[in-house]
């Protein structure tokens, strides 16, 4: 939608102008809004940090961050965990609209980040003034990709998103097609999302499988600069990657101002 | 979904309602416009525009997220004093609703009180949107039949324009 008197495209460039870099080159400050941000939610340098793990399905995300989290733990930081579609709002909407599979791929992404958005007022906000360490499993990233694939504006998903956080550390979970089908069909086979069989390319799901993940990893890819993505080699065995991960965590908490002294030792579940 | 609980931000309120507004905007307001019809949409993005930002979310943003929206040919506001919005719910007996009211920003805990004082702020908002996107106001105010014989003027003369303006997606 776009103000009258001028014609479409003028205005669009208008907009994009006024709007702040999107993270490009990491010049965007950890713990600082992507873009417009909050108005109402000023960001301060809270004591929390946000550490997300991304990658496409199958590739051991929630693994890593299981035995992550444990560590974390163990060393006395507090830890929070959110998840894609997790948030209590627009979890049952979201499944349901997934079943029914009515949803048209905008409708899907306004959903998809007004369950972020949900999940990052009430969880990852309140947990970085508390001084929490935030693991998330996926951040905004999948979406983008996700989103990206099928043909949806990068710039305006970009400005979508601009009310979220940079993380302080992104690791990228990396993979390639064939180790990821072997990987994915041993375990629980193929789905129809995670297949892109929206995407209609054909009946076929093996075929729409590795044709839409492989679109899927150079979206994230090509995204690995402009986000700053750690990027971790997922074809290694599950503990080699997890003490590559704990060194690089290590390395980063322990020289920030992040403390573990006046936070209980005890596991939290939430806040 | 989430509205009666009490439960939402002023982004997760405006996400929501620009989902719906997307559904709506794919279904029901392309393809009639496709079929050469006339689509008469009772409050569009203009809406969000002014209550949103009421709330609190970032101007610049809510334009950008609706920027898939379809600009209308014809945009009518029509205006009103908050004292004549507020007398005409009253005498309705309408029991203002949480949101309308703006009641989830606790600024009052008067229903009454809150609509005004939210009401206020997206009035202003309004009339901001009444240069920025050229809407026609009609001066809600006035007897319902001098309302409606500026509609009409308004609308005639949209139509006698030579073409509707092509649908831009």
């Amino acid at each position: 939608m776009t103000p009258d008197k001028t014609d479409k495209a003028d205005n669009k460039a208008e907009v994009r102008e006024q709007a702040p870099d999107f993270g490009a080159n990491g010049r965007i400050q950890p713990g600082r809004y992507y873009g417009h941000g909050l108005p109402y939610v000023p960001m301060d340098q809270y004591p929390g940090k946000i550490i997300a793990v991304e990658g496409t399905d199958g590739v051991g995300r929630s693994t890593q961050i299981a035995l992550l989290r444990e560590w974390l733990e163990v060393q006395g930081y507090g830890v929070v965990e959110t998840g894609w579609t997790r948030s209590a709002l627009m979890q049952p909407t979201i499944e349901l609209a997934k079943s029914s599979n009515t949803l048209n791929k905008l409708t899907f992404v306004l959903l998809y980040a007004t369950d972020f958005a949900d999940r990052l007022e009430k969880e990852i906000i309140p947990a970085l003034k508390a001084g929490f360490v935030v693991l998330s499993d996926r951040y905004i990233f999948s979406a983008l990709a996700r989103a990206g694939v099928r043909g949806v504006d990068r710039a305006w998903l970009r400005s979508l998103y601009g009310f979220a956080i940079a993380p302080h550390l992104v690791f990228y979970l990396k993979i390639d097609v064939d180790t990821l089908i072997r990987r994915v069909l041993s375990a629980r086979g193929m789905d129809f999302w995670e297949s892109g069989m929206d995407l209609k390319g054909g009946d076929d799901i093996y075929d729409s499988f590795r044709s839409y993940q492989n679109k899927l990893l150079r979206e994230y890819g090509s995204m690995a600069d402009e986000f700053g993505f750690r990027v971790l080699d997922a074809r290694r065995p599950v503990d080699v990657i997890q003490d590559d991960l704990r060194r690089q965590v290590q390395a980063f908490l322990s020289n920030s101002d992040i403390t573990t002294d006046n936070l209980p030792g005890q596991p939290t579940q939430a806040i | 979904m989430g509205k009666k609980k009490n439960a939402l931000t002023p982004t997760t309120f405006s996400l929501l309602h620009a989902t719906d507004f997307a559904d709506r905007l794919l279904y029901n307001i392309v393809p009639p416009l496709k079929a050469g019809m006339i689509v008469i949409a009772d409050r569009y993005a203009y809406t969000a525009f002014a209550r949103d930002v009421a709330r609190g979310v970032d101007r610049a943003w809510v334009r950008d997220l609706y920027s898939f929206a379809v600009r209308p040919d014809l945009s009518l506001y029509f205006r009103v004093p908050i004292d004549v919005s507020l007398d005409r719910l009253m005498a309705r007996r309408v029991k203002l609703k949480f949101y309308e009211a703006g009641m989830d920003m606790g600024w009052s805990l008067n229903a009454q009180e809150s609509f005004r004082i939210f009401q206020g702020k997206v009035l202003e908002e309004y009339d901001r949107l009444v240069d920025e996107f050229g809407l026609s106001v009609v001066d809600a105010s006035l007897a319902i039949t001098d309302q409606q014989q500026l509609v009409r003027n308004l609308v005639a003369r949209q139509l006698e324009k030579p073409a509707l303006e092509a649908v831009n997606l």
